[in-house]
C-alpha cells in the first residue's frame, strides 16, 4: 500500500511540476511560448546595400549614433528597424525609449485588450504611427504604420513607390500574403501593401501580432 | 486474483480519479475577481431558459447592450451569449448549443467577427469555450478553434493545460473550486465609469478587405440554421469606434443581409437617433460602452423589435416578472457598488494629489 501512495505520490509531482521551457503560458492578451520561438526565415532580404533615396524628407540618423549612417544602423539591428529622428524604434524592443527620443506625438490612444489587463497604446507622429503591446509591465513594440509618402524606410523605400524599387532594397525574397508583400526576419516582418506595381502601405510588424 | 485484490484495486482508481478532479478544479482559472468574463459562458446554464432574443458575438454583444432594459422598457425577455472575442464559429456553435435548450424567436449577431477567418488566441479561445457544457456542439467548436499549438485533449482534461498553475495559486482557487458567484446580468458586463472618446486611430490600409471564406461560411450557416429553426436573425454592428469598421465590410454586411433578407442594424450610423455621446457613453476611449451608452442603444434596438419582429410584451407573465424582480434588484445593486467604489476611489485621487 505505501509503495503505491509513494508512487502516487511522484506522479503528482511530475504532473505538477509544469512543462519546462516549451510551455506556454496563457497570460494576458498574448499567449505565447515562454521560449524564445522566433526563426530565422533566411529568405528575407534587408542586408543588401540599400540604394540611395531620392525623397527628401527621409528620416535622417542621429548624429550621435554609433555606426554611422541610419541605414548601417538598421543593418546592424536585429531584424528590421525603423529609425526617424535619431530614434530606432525595433519591432519587439522596449518602447519607452524610442517613445522619449521621439518626443510628444500628435496623438495618443489606449486600447485595452477586451478582458484581459493591459493596454495596446498606438503613438501618433504625424507621417507614422507607432504601437504598443504590454507585457511582464513594460510596453514593446508590436508596430510601425507609414501614414503618407514623406518619409521611408532606412533602406530608402516609401509609399509610393514601386515593386521593382523594393526588390531592389530589399530582394525578391517576399511572400505574397493577400496583395501584401512580407520580408520577415529574425522574427519580425515588413510589409508593403501593395495596389498593382504601387507601394500603398508600409508597416513594420512584430510576430506578436500573428498570435 | 481473490476479491480483496479486485476491491482493492477498484479503490485505488477511484482514488486517482478523485484526485486528478480535485485537483483539476483547484487549478483551473476561476475568472472571479479578474478577467470575469472568463465565466459568462457557463452562466449561461444556470438560468431559466425561456428567451425571446438570444445574443451571441464578441465583446460588442456583452458590454454594449442591457437585457434589462429590454425587460424593463418592452417586455422582451432576453440573453447574451458573448465572450471575448468570440470568433464567428464559436458563435455558430454557442448557438447550436444554445438551440439544445430552448428556441428563442430572434437571434442577434454582432458582424465585427466577421472580419477574423481563422483562429487566434488561445487564452480567447479558452474563455468562450471552457464554459461550455459538453456536447457535440462543444466539440465542434473546439475543432473548428485551436490554434495550431494546442490540443483537444487539453480541453477534456484542462489539468494538462493548467498543471502549472500550482505555484500560484491562491484563495480564490479554494473558495471558487465548486461555485462561482454571478459575473453578469443575465450575459451583460456592467461598466459604469467614464472615459470619453479621444484621438480615436483611423483604420490603417488592409490588403484585402474581403472577409474571409471561412467566416463567411459561417454566417451562411448561422442564417441557415435560424432559418430551419423558425429563427429571425438579425445581424447588429455595436457602435464601437475602435477597433475600426471599415466602408468596405460594411459593404459586403449590407450586401449579404439584403441578400438573405435579414434585418442588418449598424449603430455606428445611428448615433442621433439612439442618443449616444461618445464624451459620456463609453468607459474606454469608445471601444466599449458604460452602462448609459448600452441602456441608450438597447431602448433603440428593443424598438426595433417591437416594431420588425413582433414580439410580445411578457411583463404581464408572473413568474418571469418576479424573475426579472430579482434580477433588477441585483443590477441596481451592482450600480450601486460601482458608483461607491468610484467615489472613493476619486477621494483616494484627490487625497493623493493634496498630499
Amino acid at each position: 500500500m505505501k509503495k503505491r501512495i509513494l508512487a502516487g505520490v511522484i506522479c503528482l509531482t511530475i504532473l505538477l511540476s509544469g512543462c519546462g521551457n516549451s510551455t506556454k503560458i496563457i497570460e494576458g492578451d498574448v499567449t505565447m511560448k515562454e521560449s524564445d520561438d522566433r526563426t530565422e526565415t533566411g529568405e528575407a532580404a534587408g542586408t543588401q546595400q540599400a540604394p540611395g533615396t531620392e525623397k527628401s524628407n527621409v528620416s535622417e540618423p542621429s548624429e550621435g549614433m554609433a555606426g554611422g549612417t541610419a541605414e548601417d544602423e538598421a543593418v546592424s539591428y536585429k531584424g528590421y528597424a525603423f529609425i526617424h529622428d535619431g530614434a530606432v524604434i525595433e519591432m519587439d524592443g522596449e518602447a519607452a525609449a524610442a517613445i522619449e527620443q521621439l518626443g510628444d506625438p500628435d496623438s495618443y490612444f489606449e486600447a485595452p485588450s477586451c478582458a484581459f489587463e493591459g493596454i495596446d497604446r498606438i503613438y501618433t507622429y504625424g507621417s507614422f504611427e507607432l504601437d504598443t503591446y504590454p507585457r511582464d509591465g513594460k510596453d514593446y513594440v508590436s508596430c510601425v504604420i507609414f501614414k503618407d509618402d514623406t518619409i521611408a524606410t532606412p533602406e530608402g523605400i516609401g509609399i509610393g513607390d514601386s515593386v521593382a524599387r523594393m526588390e531592389e532594397a530589399y530582394g525578391t525574397g517576399w511572400t505574397d500574403r493577400d496583395g501584401m508583400a512580407v520580408y520577415e526576419k529574425d522574427g519580425m516582418k515588413l510589409c508593403f501593401i501593395l495596389d498593382g506595381e504601387e507601394i500603398v502601405s508600409i508597416e513594420y510588424r512584430s510576430r506578436v501580432l500573428d498570435n | 486474483m481473490n476479491w480483496k485484490s479486485v476491491i482493492r484495486a477498484v479503490c485505488s482508481v477511484i482514488f486517482v480519479i478523485v484526485t486528478l478532479f480535485l485537483l483539476q478544479k483547484l487549478l483551473v482559472p476561476k475568472y472571479a475577481s479578474d478577467v470575469v468574463e472568463g465565466n459568462l459562458i457557463a452562466e449561461y446554464y444556470g438560468e431559466e431558459k425561456d428567451h425571446d432574443v438570444i445574443f451571441i458575438g464578441d465583446c460588442e454583444v456583452y458590454e454594449n447592450f442591457s437585457p434589462k432594459v429590454l425587460w424593463e422598457e418592452y417586455g422582451i425577455n432576453s440573453y447574451i451569449r458573448g465572450s471575448a472575442q468570440q470568433l464567428i464559429w464559436q458563435s455558430y456553435y454557442l448557438l447550436e448549443d444554445t438551440l439544445r435548450y430552448e428556441k428563442p424567436e430572434v437571434v442577434i449577431f454582432n458582424v465585427l467577427a466577421l472580419k477574423f477567418d481563422t483562429p487566434q488566441k488561445e487564452a480567447y479561445n479558452r474563455m468562450s469555450l471552457e464554459g461550455m457544457e459538453w456536447s457535440l456542439s462543444k466539440v465542434k467548436a473546439i475543432l473548428a478553434s485551436m490554434t495550431e499549438e494546442e490540443h483537444f485533449l487539453d480541453y477534456v482534461f484542462p489539468i494538462l493545460r493548467y498543471h502549472s498553475r500550482w505555484s500560484e495559486l491562491g484563495e480564490e482557487d479554494v473558495s471558487y473550486m465548486f461555485h462561482r458567484e454571478p459575473v453578469s446580468h443575465n450575459g451583460y458586463y456592467m461598466r459604469v465609469d467614464v472615459k470619453p472618446a479621444e484621438n480615436v486611430p483611423e483604420g490603417r490600409i488592409l490588403s484585402n478587405y474581403q472577409f474571409g471564406e471561412n467566416a463567411l461560411t459561417y454566417l451562411d450557416k448561422m442564417t441557415a440554421l435560424c432559418r430551419e429553426n423558425g429563427i429571425r436573425l438579425v445581424l447588429v454592428k455595436a457602435p464601437s469606434l475602435y477597433p475600426w469598421w471599415y466602408e468596405e465590410w460594411e459593404e459586403q454586411v449590407e450586401a449579404y443581409a439584403e441578400e438573405h433578407e435579414l434585418l442588418y442594424l449598424n449603430f455606428l450610423e445611428l448615433t442621433e437617433e439612439t442618443g449616444l455621446d461618445f464624451s459620456q457613453d463609453t468607459y474606454d476611449g469608445g471601444l466599449h460602452l458604460n452602462l448609459s451608452g448600452a441602456e441608450k442603444i438597447t431602448r433603440y434596438l428593443g424598438g426595433v423589435l417591437r416594431e420588425e419582429c413582433a414580439l410580445a410584451d411578457r411583463r404581464g407573465e408572473a413568474d418571469l416578472s418576479r424573475a426579472w424582480a430579482e434580477k433588477i434588484s441585483a443590477y441596481e445593486q451592482e450600480i450601486a457598488r460601482q458608483q461607491e467604489n468610484a467615489k472613493r476611489q476619486e477621494m483616494a485621487e484627490e487625497e493623493e494629489t493634496t498630499e
